[in-house]
C-alpha cells in the first residue's frame, strides 16, 4: 500500500493531469441527466461565489443599459409633453375661439356602504353620506374600477344609490376608441350589453367610458369593456356583450362625485316644454 | 504560498469576469482575446505543472458551465494546455520572451486540437472543418492575445524581477 502512495507522491504531476483528464472525460461522455447534476451541483458548490460575483457584474453591465434607454425615453417623453403642451394650450385658444364652456371638475365625497339591497338581484345600495354632505340627487357614485351608479335617494345621512346593474338602469356610454355611441342596459342584472349600428368597427376588448349625454355621468368614466359581439338578426344594430369594471359583489368605500346634472342649467326650460306639453 | 494562490486566484476571478463581460467589446470581425489560456500559461510558468493541471481543470469546467458546449469538453483541453504550460515553467527553464510567444502560440494550438478532437468525437464533426476553424479562429485568437501576452512579458524583460532570479 505503501508504495503506491510513494509512486503517486512521485509521480504527482502525471496523476494530477490524469486525475483531471479522468474527471473532464466523465463529464464528456456523462448522460445528459448526469451532466445537469453535475452542473447544479457546481452551480452550487464551487461555482456558487463566482456566479454571484458574475451576477453582481452583469447587473452593473445591465445598469448603464438600462440608463441608457431610460435616457432616451426622457427625452421621448420629453418631447411629447412639450408637444402636448402646445396642443393643450391650442386647445384652450380654440375653445375660447369657439366660446366652448371649459370641462367642468367635481369633488370626490368618499362614502362607506352601509346596507345592500336584500333582493337577490341587489339593485341599490345604501351609502353613508346625504343631505348634511350636501349630496344631492343623481350624483354619479364611482369607485377605482369605474363607474358604481346613482343617488337616486336622499336622506339627512344616508343616501339611496341605483346600480349599473339595476335592469330599470339605462347609461349613455361611448367606445372610447371607436367614439360610437349606445346605450348600456341589461335584462338580469348579470348579462350588460350595448347595441351599436352594425358599421361601427367595435373590437373585443375595446373600452367602453360614459358619454356624458345622459346628462348625470360626466364624459370619460370608465365602465368595462367589450367581452363578445353578438351577432343578432338586426340588420341595423348589432349586441355588444360587456364586462363591467366594478366588482358589484365586493363594494365597500366609494366615491360620490358631488356635480349637478348637467341639465339642471336647463332645468327652466325644460319644465316650460312639459309645460307647453301638458 | 498561501498568498500566492489568492493571488491567482484573485487574478483568474478578475480574467474570467473581464473574458465575459468586457472582452467582447473588443473583438475584431469576431474574434476576442482569450485571457484565460494567457492568464494559464502565466500560472503555468511562474509556478508548476499541479497549479497549471488544476487551474486549467477549474478554469476550463467554469467556461463549460457559463457557455452551452459539451460539459468537460473545456475542462479537458485547458488542463492539457495547462500541464503543457507547467512543463516550461522558469523554474526548469529561462526562456526569454520571445520564445514565451511562441509557447503561447503553440499552448493555442494543443488546446483547440483537444477542444476540437472532443468535438468531432461527440458531434461527428468533419475534420475539414476542424482544420478550417483552427486556421480560421484559433491562429487570429493566438495571435490577438498575444499582443495581451506581450505587456506582461516585456516588462519582465524590460524590468526583471532580480529577486527570484
Amino acid at each position: 500500500m505503501y508504495w503506491i502512495f510513494n509512486f503517486i507522491v512521485t509521480h504527482r504531476r502525471v496523476f494530477s493531469l490524469l486525475l483531471t483528464s479522468l474527471v473532464s472525460l466523465l463529464l464528456i461522455t456523462a448522460p445528459p441527466v448526469k451532466q445537469a447534476a453535475a452542473l447544479r451541483f457546481l452551480s452550487m458548490t464551487i461555482f456558487f461565489p463566482l456566479q454571484i460575483v458574475l451576477s453582481q457584474t452583469m447587473k452593473v453591465r445591465n445598469i448603464f443599459a438600462e440608463n441608457r434607454r431610460l435616457k432616451q425615453e426622457v427625452i421621448r417623453l420629453s418631447c411629447a409633453v412639450a408637444q402636448l403642451k402646445d396642443e393643450s394650450i391650442e386647445n384652450r385658444r380654440l375653445r375660447n375661439m369657439l366660446h366652448f364652456t371649459p370641462k367642468f371638475s367635481y369633488d370626490r365625497l368618499p362614502v362607506r356602504v352601509i346596507a345592500y339591497d336584500p333582493s337577490p338581484t341587489q339593485k341599490s345600495i345604501v351609502v353613508s353620506a346625504g343631505k348634511k354632505e350636501h349630496v344631492t340627487m343623481w350624483m354619479p357614485v364611482v369607485d377605482e374600477g369605474g363607474v358604481v351608479g346613482k343617488v337616486v335617494q336622499v336622506m339627512h345621512h344616508i343616501s339611496l344609490v341605483q346600480l349599473l346593474k339595476d335592469p330599470s338602469n339605462r347609461t349613455g356610454v361611448l367606445f372610447r376608441r371607436t367614439r360610437a355611441i349606445g346605450i348600456l342596459e341589461t335584462e338580469n342584472g348579470r348579462d350588460f350589453f350595448v347595441r351599436c349600428r352594425n358599421h361601427e368597427p367595435i373590437e373585443i376588448g375595446d373600452t367602453i367610458v360614459t358619454s356624458g349625454l345622459g346628462g348625470i355621468y360626466p364624459r370619460g368614466l370608465t365602465v368595462g369593456t367589450a367581452r363578445r359581439i353578438d351577432t343578432i338578426r338586426d340588420p341595423l344594430f348589432k349586441k355588444v356583450m360587456v364586462a363591467l369594471t366594478v366588482d358589484f359583489d365586493h363594494l365597500e368605500e366609494l366615491f360620490i362625485l358631488r356635480m349637478s346634472p348637467q341639465w339642471s342649467a336647463f332645468r327652466a326650460e325644460l319644465d316650460s316644454i312639459e309645460f307647453n306639453n301638458d | 504560498m498561501i498568498k500566492q494562490f489568492f493571488r491567482w486566484t484573485g487574478l483568474v476571478i478578475l480574467l474570467f469576469i473581464l473574458q465575459t463581460t468586457a472582452v467582447p467589446l473588443i473583438a475584431i470581425f469576431g474574434i476576442t482575446p482569450d485571457l484565460l489560456i494567457l492568464v494559464l500559461f502565466f500560472i503555468g510558468f511562474k509556478t508548476d505543472v499541479i497549479p497549471a493541471v488544476f487551474a486549467g481543470f477549474f478554469l476550463g469546467l467554469a467556461q463549460d458551465f457559463y457557455s452551452p458546449q459539451i460539459l468537460g469538453q473545456t475542462a479537458l483541453a485547458k488542463t492539457i494546455a495547462g500541464y503543457f504550460a507547467g512543463l516550461c515553467n522558469e523554474k526548469v527553464m529561462r526562456i526569454d520572451p520571445i520564445f514565451q510567444l511562441v509557447l503561447l502560440l503553440l499552448m493555442f494550438i494543443i488546446h483547440d486540437a483537444v477542444f476540437f478532437a472532443v468535438q468531432m468525437a461527440k458531434t461527428s464533426t468533419p475534420i475539414q472543418a476542424v482544420g478550417l476553424e483552427i486556421i480560421s479562429s484559433t491562429l487570429p485568437r493566438a495571435l490577438y492575445t498575444l499582443f495581451f501576452a506581450l505587456i506582461p512579458a516585456f516588462r519582465e524583460y524590460l524590468f526583471p524581477s532580480s529577486g527570484r532570479r
